[in-house]
């Protein structure tokens, strides 16, 4: 019953992100075609600018399918909606939400409560990554093209450990405090000053946590990030288990 | 002695930032009691339910409930198991329906009893269907009875239960109260500000005043012992100086002394005829006097 309880506390987040993320990979997969026909004009775009340069690189990297997907999907959407909607699902903690005395007064310990709603919000989480990800590849013979599911999956994956990075923070702020706004917020205003961090200090860029999930090792050498995905679920758990222990300790 | 006592605090402390809500709370609630748990806003009464409930964590003191510790954890969970709760907010989930309520609840809980389940919706009349959000105060109060009275609970707890509600409905939850403990095993204890509800329900009572019992025991053996012995002077009063046990408050206003005393009237009065008064008079004191003299008395 408690995994019902998450479910409902949880629903419309995850619903509404899920119905956003399969829209979006509908749409990005059918306007391939448009790209396509826009691809001719590349050469004309003046790189005497830095802007004009960006543009094109950004332009080129469509000329291959699989770039495009990359640039337009695993660099993109999900990234930026997906991180809102880890941190939405996280948010609200397992008490906080509802009825707290009541949720407390249940014969179930705090532990329970919240590993309970961990797993259920990561669950979610994971549904949210995977499923639209894995319509690329479903989708792209639509458009006449390919695209493997290894690669699908292992973006997926990338998405998924870093965004539970911010799922984990929001998660972690919940039990900190009483309403639902301040950790969506606060978790929100972290990720924005982290991808602000990347956007600005180039250099470091490929150390950073959007790069990570963005997958953009893998793209461009195949490798996958082992260190970096290691590094963020070691994070994640690190603050899953913050969270249990305010949780434990909090007075309601 | 001990496994008579279903909740049993000693010296229970709680700090909330530098601030003390329980400050050496003593309190012992017998097995099958109607207990009152009677104080004025922010006297104790909800911290010391949190306490019992494992919601706060106490910061010195003792507390056990069926012997056992509040603030340890799978005591906690134990203690939970067998209690049923109500919060003074009547805290529920708005987005469920009363079904849903009903059956998330009884998942939790074994004992279970499908019986009373279908006894009280009628009883209480709650739509199944409807949203808790859209239920109006006095059906959420009735909902939040119906979850915590048909679990098979040895103790109920409840925080204000008739808070909010108008005098038809306070009315009704306390009679339903009444006919369900009446057939079941079980211990209540209740908190309150409303000395009428007390007096209405309860069989035994503690007074809390900040963050102390300042007052506990059977209703009847308050009623039987307090006492109010007003002695009037035909001149100023004396100042009065009684060494008898018992006195717990003395009052003296130009030619009249009010003593309240919590037993020993008899001596009290034979101290008070050597002052020379002109007249004696020992009245039995009701509960709200008593709540009034010990609570409000010591702002």
């Amino acid at each position: 019953m408690l995994w019902y309880k998450s479910w409902l506390d949880t629903r419309w987040r995850f619903l509404i992100g899920l119905a956003l993320l399969v829209l979006a990979a509908f749409g990005i997969v059918l306007y391939y075609p448009e790209v396509v026909k826009l691809l001719p004009l590349v050469p004309s775009i003046d790189t005497s600018s830095g802007l004009g340069r960006r543009i094109k690189e950004a332009a080129e990297l469509q000329r291959t399918y699989g770039g495009y997907i990359f640039s337009q999907w695993f660099g993109q959407t999900p990234t930026q909606i997906g991180t809102l909607f880890a941190v939405l699902l996280g948010s609200g903690g397992a008490v906080s939400q509802g009825a707290p005395l009541f949720t407390l007064s249940l014969p179930v310990s705090r532990n329970r409560l919240f590993a309970v709603r961990a797993a259920a919000g990561l669950a979610e989480w994971l549904v949210l990554a995977l499923v639209p990800s894995l319509l690329i590849p479903l989708l792209s013979p639509a458009v006449g093209q390919t695209y493997g599911i290894g690669s699908a999956l292992v973006h997926a994956t990338c998405l998924f450990v870093v965004g539970a990075v911010f799922f984990s923070l929001a998660l972690l702020l919940s039990t900190v405090f009483t309403d639902f706004w301040r950790p969506l917020l606060l978790a929100c205003a972290a990720a924005f000053v982290l991808g602000l961090a990347e956007l600005l200090a180039r250099d470091l860029s490929r150390y950073g946590l959007f790069t990570l999930m963005r997958g953009e090792v893998y793209f461009r050498t195949g490798a996958l990030p082992w260190q970096g995905l290691l590094v963020s679920a070691a994070l994640s758990v690190s603050m899953l288990y913050g969270a249990a222990m305010n949780l434990a300790r909090r007075d309601f | 002695m001990a496994d008579a006592w279903v909740i049993e605090t000693t010296d229970l402390r709680k700090t909330y930032d530098g601030t003390e809500a329980l400050r050496g709370l003593t309190l012992q609630v017998p097995a099958g009691s109607v207990f009152g748990f009677l104080g004025k806003n922010g006297a104790g009464k909800t911290t010391t339910i949190k306490v019992l409930l494992g919601m706060v964590r106490p910061t010195g003191g003792d507390a056990r409930v069926f012997g056992l510790a509040a603030d340890a954890q799978p005591a906690s969970v134990e203690i939970r198991r067998r209690t049923g709760f109500v919060s003074e907010d009547k805290d529920l989930f708005d987005y469920m329906d009363v079904e849903t309520m009903i059956r998330f609840t009884a998942a939790f809980y074994p004992r279970w009893s499908r019986d009373l389940e279908r006894r009280y919706l009628r009883k209480f009349d709650l739509p199944l269907d409807r949203k808790v959000k859209a239920l109006s105060r006095g059906m959420r109060t009735k909902l939040a009875l119906l979850v915590a009275l048909c679990r098979g609970a040895e103790l109920l707890v409840l925080d204000e239960p008739t808070s909010g509600l108008d005098p038809a409905m306070t009315e009704e939850v306390l009679q339903a109260l009444v006919s369900h403990v009446a057939g079941e095993q079980m211990t209540v204890f209740f908190s309150s500000h409303q000395i009428a509800e007390v007096e209405q329900i309860a069989d035994r009572v503690a007074i809390v005043d900040r963050g102390r019992v300042v007052v506990a025991g059977a209703l009847d053996d308050l009623r039987e012992s307090y006492r109010r012995i007003q002695l009037v002077f035909d001149r100023e009063a004396p100042q009065p100086a009684f060494r008898a046990p018992g006195v717990v408050r003395v009052r003296r206003d130009r030619r009249v002394i009010t003593v309240l005393s919590s037993a020993g009237a008899e001596a009290i009065v034979d101290e008070a005829r050597a002052l020379g008064p002109t007249s004696v008079d020992v009245v039995p004191v009701a509960l709200k006097e008593i709540f009034l003299e010990t609570v409000v008395g010591e702002d």
